[in-house]
């Protein structure tokens, strides 16, 4: 495989959104808001200038089957190659890798929003995830899946509930000085699904993130490179996968450095998957980060501080990762997005400026 | 003004056929109160329930291994809320057990009444009666120290 | 220059009406049919490509991680992509561009589909791909779309209805070749297809690919790996793929564009600059007969309106100058979506290696095109295949050699041990935003409101904050009058979930006057349905005040402008279709 880092530039970046709700806005135009702000960064015109459109988004979440049929014209992007990525939006930065290195692209558009504060059920929403012989008919919340593996996880590695809980107050700490985060003061211990508790849980939020990535030719100078991706899961069912570790974070983590050329001693800045606390330290632990400095992990809050932006989260991540490489805090940085419950679903993006 | 938000659902339902793996597995329960499993002799793994591939090589497998009805505790969870978020009256315990002989787990129900479950604990399952060939013809699995069985 | 991408591999289910089988095992049966067919273990595969059309089919959200397992994916890279009825294609372009990016050597692409699973009907499903506010009130249904379009395609070239009809022959008939065909049929006529029931006029039931169960999957290699694997690599020489607007009404539907835009893109990679002379067979997607040849004419194959006439001199057939759907096509195979546009490129895989068999069309051909559409008339999807002028086989048997999948009849299904049956019980609470907000604030007020936008002067209806051809905000707000023209109409018979209407329904595109090809779905009444007539000038009937919400249901329906044309619906006798039939 490839040696060499794969040097996809970030041109530009966008968001809309990052609230709780956003109402008297459509998903539509979020999504132009976020499109417009990234086309400006980059100073590209999508009607001639971005080859290839990515979405990233689920049918069941937008209540709209086909849902790619709705998302072009908000985007510049009637008339051109758009393709949706039914995953998070770290898959569809790997796939804009992945076009602009197959050659069939210079310059990739990648989209995913969350318009969660439009979902009445987000839980039944991810219910309809699980099998439907084997899991539905016992009629449990999917984030039951959560609390077994918290406490299969606190087992195996010995770590402690209140480590996890210091992760949620620490996220949520960081968040205090985000524009974006709409959970910074959530301090509620109610347990849900024992041992995982509401505070140690992300909120959905809504809100839009657009990516423009181009080939290095066609990047200035000083931006921020995608130099690795990498993307995996494990056996999509309940009962075959691996309880004791994050193994898809583990294969996708290590893709990705391979492709950059990097260790994990390299990364000065993460931002991972936190869609529950404990999630946060057994990602860290997957991808080789856990003696990383505390305060250069998801120092946005994470998607705890920020709100989850459902398969908009990726995106979120990858976000503020480039800000802070952007802003000289560090030279290498990574994102790391995992599915949510019951999906095994990771993928990891290292980045360098 | 009109409302602010416009209420919608998705109008369509769904009658799932199990498969011929989970075909295998159901009638296992349903005639015999066995668990039925496959095991792939190539990749060294049994799994429960019977599949006729095996996923991690894809060789075609047979249904009929019987695994448990005894097996070992491999986590476990209070759910306290619905799927909707809402309080449950009564929490519920589910666990994940790797029943004897097989490497995967099941999920399910616990049936302990007095004291915590716990990690590596012993369990069996507890069948209903009659059966119909579903999840829901295992009641549970209860602690093996409660004498709980057939 | 783009590094090579080959076909080395190819395998499928059968394709059934309702199958026992998971799509987990579907996807298992085609994936180790193609793993074997150029004998390939799972461990030899670097990443795993997946397509499937809507979750509302299979009733399984993230229906892609759900089907890894199937799909071969255990701890491997693994995408699903998606573009609606596109994807089947989409997946081999998925399949080329992650070998040909390097980050790949050896990948499977998969495409599943399981309809069945969809109830009360699985055409049911469609009725959630249309825009939640303005349309899906109005319960349109798929043919809608179909017969308002191919309604539109006839009307603009002056099309007879038994030209189109002979497509369906023509390909369930090549299916009657084909292993893992659920419709072949070596004897059908045009008369059967002209004598079959009218579900939405012009389409009748034997113009419809029906709903289906089914797996395909494709092995695809880069150069290097493909010459270690087969002495007759079938290479992927051009990709293709394109969106077209939303705004469906806003389009003239006579013809693709989309199509034609991934076909030039294809070919533009392929370096084919006179597609007539240097495809020698082609796989165009044929949901329905008249798509065939409005797809054959968007890749360019065909001048504009033309392709019914080469068609009827037998140019198409399999032993025609150019065979279009060899394999028997969705009308003849089957329609289990995303897998039914994978199949032709495993049919192409066939053709050019000279392995069809019976299928085989004459000659040594070289060079292949296969196409999928979807979305709302929306999408089209392109690869052009080549085997670089190597010799060909000769094949004796015609594969898949051994398709798999267990159908089951309907009283199979509705008793099937362990089966389970759920509603999709998701709700939602959609904003309308500032757009469609004041859209729906106007219809309350028996107005009908568009933006505009100074860039390009156009007045746009449905009405939108953006102008999707100028990427700009748009500029201010109008109202439009009430009138306008019928583009195009269907009568319809049957509802979304394909239950017989006691009287048939007039779905159309208004065309509202004052507007820029702007116009929306609606229903016409006040008029007997053989008195419809595109172009026909038609006026909203509004609800009475007190009764109007704000919805696009506040407009009853558009009726004739002139009074002398407007009556009473008369009732016509509804269709029955069996369960076994019904598309
Ligand atoms: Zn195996």
């Amino acid at each position: 495989m490839e040696a060499m880092a794969l040097r996809v530039g970030v041109a530009g970046i966008g968001w809309s959104g990052f609230s709780r709700t956003t109402e008297g806005t459509s998903y539509k135009e979020l999504m132009f808001e976020a499109a417009r702000s990234a086309y400006a960064d980059a100073g590209v015109d999508p009607r001639s200038d971005i080859d290839s459109f990515v979405c990233c988004s689920e049918d069941i979440e937008e209540g709209t089957s086909i849902f790619d049929e709705y998302v072009p014209d908000q985007l510049g992007a009637v008339q051109r190659p758009v393709q949706t990525v039914a995953s998070d939006g770290l898959f569809g930065v790997a796939t804009a890798v992945m076009l602009i290195r197959s050659g069939v692209a210079s310059a990739v558009a990648v989209e995913s929003h969350s318009k969660a504060s439009d979902v009445v059920s987000l839980g039944r929403v991810d219910r309809f995830a699980m099998d439907p012989v084997l899991n539905r008919p016992l009629g449990v919340s999917p984030t039951a899946l959560a609390g077994l593996e918290m406490r299969r996880w606190l087992h195996v590695t010995g770590r402690s509930e209140s480590e996890c809980a210091d992760v949620a107050a620490r996220n949520r700490a960081h968040a205090a000085t985000n524009r974006r985060a709409s959970y910074a003061d959530v301090h509620d211990p109610t347990p849900l699904f024992d041992p995982l508790t509401r505070e140690q849980t992300a909120e959905p939020a809504d809100g839009c993130v657009v990516l423009v990535l181009t080939t290095e030719e066609r990047t200035p100078e000083g931006s921020v490179f995608i130099d690795g991706v990498g993307w995996s899961q494990d056996a999509p069912s309940v009962e075959s996968r691996d309880w004791d570790r994050a193994a898809a974070a583990e294969r996708a983590a290590r893709a990705a450095y391979d492709r950059a050329g990097v260790e994990p001693g390299d990364v000065e800045l993460a931002e991972v998957d936190d869609t529950f606390a404990y999630k946060q330290l057994q990602h860290l632990e997957a991808l080789g980060l856990s003696d990383l400095a505390e305060d250069r992990v998801n120092p946005s809050g994470g998607a705890l501080g920020e709100g989850h932006l459902r398969e908009a989260n990726g995106l979120a991540r990858a976000l503020a990762c480039i800000e802070g490489l952007r802003s000289g805090d560090a030279r290498v940085g990574l994102a790391q997005s995992w599915r949510g419950v019951p999906s095994t679903s990771a993928a990891v993006a290292v980045m360098r400026r | 003004m009109s409302p602010t938000k416009i209420p919608g659902e998705l109008s369509v339902s769904f009658r799932y056929t199990p498969g011929v793996g989970n075909t295998a597995f159901f009638e296992g329960l349903r005639d015999r109160a066995v668990f039925l499993g496959s095991r792939c002799e190539d990749c060294g793994v049994t799994s429960v329930p019977a599949r006729i591939f095996c996923e991690r090589c894809l060789a075609e497998l047979e249904p009929s291994l019987e695994c448990g009805p005894e097996g070992e505790l491999v986590s476990w969870t209070l759910v306290r809320v619905d799927v909707d978020d809402q309080p449950l009256e009564r929490p519920v315990t589910y666990g994940l057990v790797r029943l004897d002989g097989a490497d995967t787990v099941l999920l399910h129900r616990l049936l302990h009444t007095g004291g915590e479950p716990a990690i590596g604990e012993r369990v069996r399952a507890v069948f209903t009666s009659p059966r119909e060939g579903s999840m829901l013809d295992v009641e549970g699995f209860a602690p093996v120290a409660d004498g709980a069985g057939p | 220059m783009s590094p090579r991408v080959a076909v080395v591999g190819a395998g499928m289910s059968r394709f059934v009406r309702r199958a026992q089988e998971t799509g987990k095992e579907l996807s298992w049966i085609a994936t180790r049919e193609a793993l074997a067919s150029c004998e390939l273990k799972l461990d030899d595969v670097d990443a795993v490509c997946l397509t499937s059309a809507p979750d509302a089919f299979d009733g399984v959200h993230r229906k892609g991680d759900y089907l890894a397992d199937g799909a071969g994916a255990w701890a491997k890279p693994y995408m699903r992509t998606y573009v609606g009825g596109g994807s089947g294609v989409f997946t081999a372009i998925q399949g080329w561009y992650t070998v040909a990016s390097g980050l790949a050597d050896v990948v499977v692409c998969v495409a599943e589909e399981k309809m069945s699973s969809c109830q009360p009907h699985p055409q049911g499903a469609f009725l959630t791909i249309f825009d939640n506010i303005l349309e899906r009130p109005l319960g349109p249904n798929l043919l809608w779309i179909f017969a308002l379009e191919m309604q539109r395609y006839m009307q603009a070239y002056g099309l007879d209805k038994r030209d189109i009809a002979q497509v369906a022959v023509k390909n369930k008939r090549n299916a009657a070749e084909h292993p893992a065909a659920l419709l072949g049929q070596a004897d059908i006529t045009v008369e059967d297809v002209l004598g079959s029931e009218t579900l939405a006029w012009p389409v009748q039931r034997l113009d419809v690919s029906p709903i289906s169960d089914g797996a395909v999957a494709i092995v695809m290699a880069s150069e290097d790996a493909a010459k270690r694997l087969t002495d007759r690599p079938v290479w992927i020489q051009g990709v293709g793929w394109n969106l077209d607007t939303t705004y469906w009404t806003n389009r003239d539907l006579a013809y693709p564009e989309y199509v034609e835009n991934a076909a030039r893109m294809a070919y533009g990679m392929a370096g084919v600059n006179e597609p007539r002379k240097e495809i020698q067979v082609a796989e165009p997607y044929d949901p329905f007969d008249y798509k065939e040849l409005h797809h054959l004419e968007g890749l360019l194959l065909f001048d504009r309106g033309k392709a019914p006439e080469a068609a009827a001199d037998g140019v198409t057939a399999r032993d025609g100058d150019l065979p279009c759907c060899p394999s028997g096509g969705l009308l003849g195979v089957g329609n289990p979506i995303a897998a039914a546009g994978l199949m032709k490129i495993a049919e192409l895989f066939w053709q050019l290696r000279g392995e069809a068999g019976a299928r085989q069309v004459p000659g040594t051909p070289e060079r292949g095109v296969a196409q999928a559409w979807g979305d709302l008339m929306q999408v089209g999807t392109v690869v052009v295949m080549g085997n670089g002028g190597g010799p060909l086989a000769t094949a004796t048997q015609s594969p898949p050699f051994a398709p798999r999948a267990t159908s089951l009849s309907d009283q199979e299904f509705r008793s099937a041990t362990g089966a389970v049956e759920q509603r999709l019980d998701t709700r939602y609470e959609w904003d309308p935003g500032e757009a469609i907000g004041a859209v729906l604030d106007g219809l309350r007020e028996q107005r009908i409101l568009a933006t505009t936008c100074i860039s390009c002067g156009r007045t746009l209806v449905p009405a939108r904050k953006f102008c999707e051809r100028c990427f700009r905000p748009t500029d201010g707000w109008t109202e439009v009058p009430h009138t306008g023209t019928v583009e195009t109409f269907s009568i319809c018979h049957v509802t979304w979930d394909m239950r017989p209407l006691d009287e048939p329904q007039i779905p159309a595109v208004i065309r509202l006057d004052g507007t820029s090809e702007g116009g929306f779905l609606h229903l016409v009444g006040e008029v007997a349905p053989d008195d419809v007539r595109a172009g026909m000038q038609v006026e909203a009937v509004w609800k009475p005040a007190g009764e109007r919400v704000g919805s696009i249901l506040d407009i009853e329906y558009f009726r004739p402008l002139e009074p002398e044309l407007r009556r009473e619906l008369v009732a016509v006798a509804a269709v029955e279709l069996p369960v076994e039939i019904a598309p």
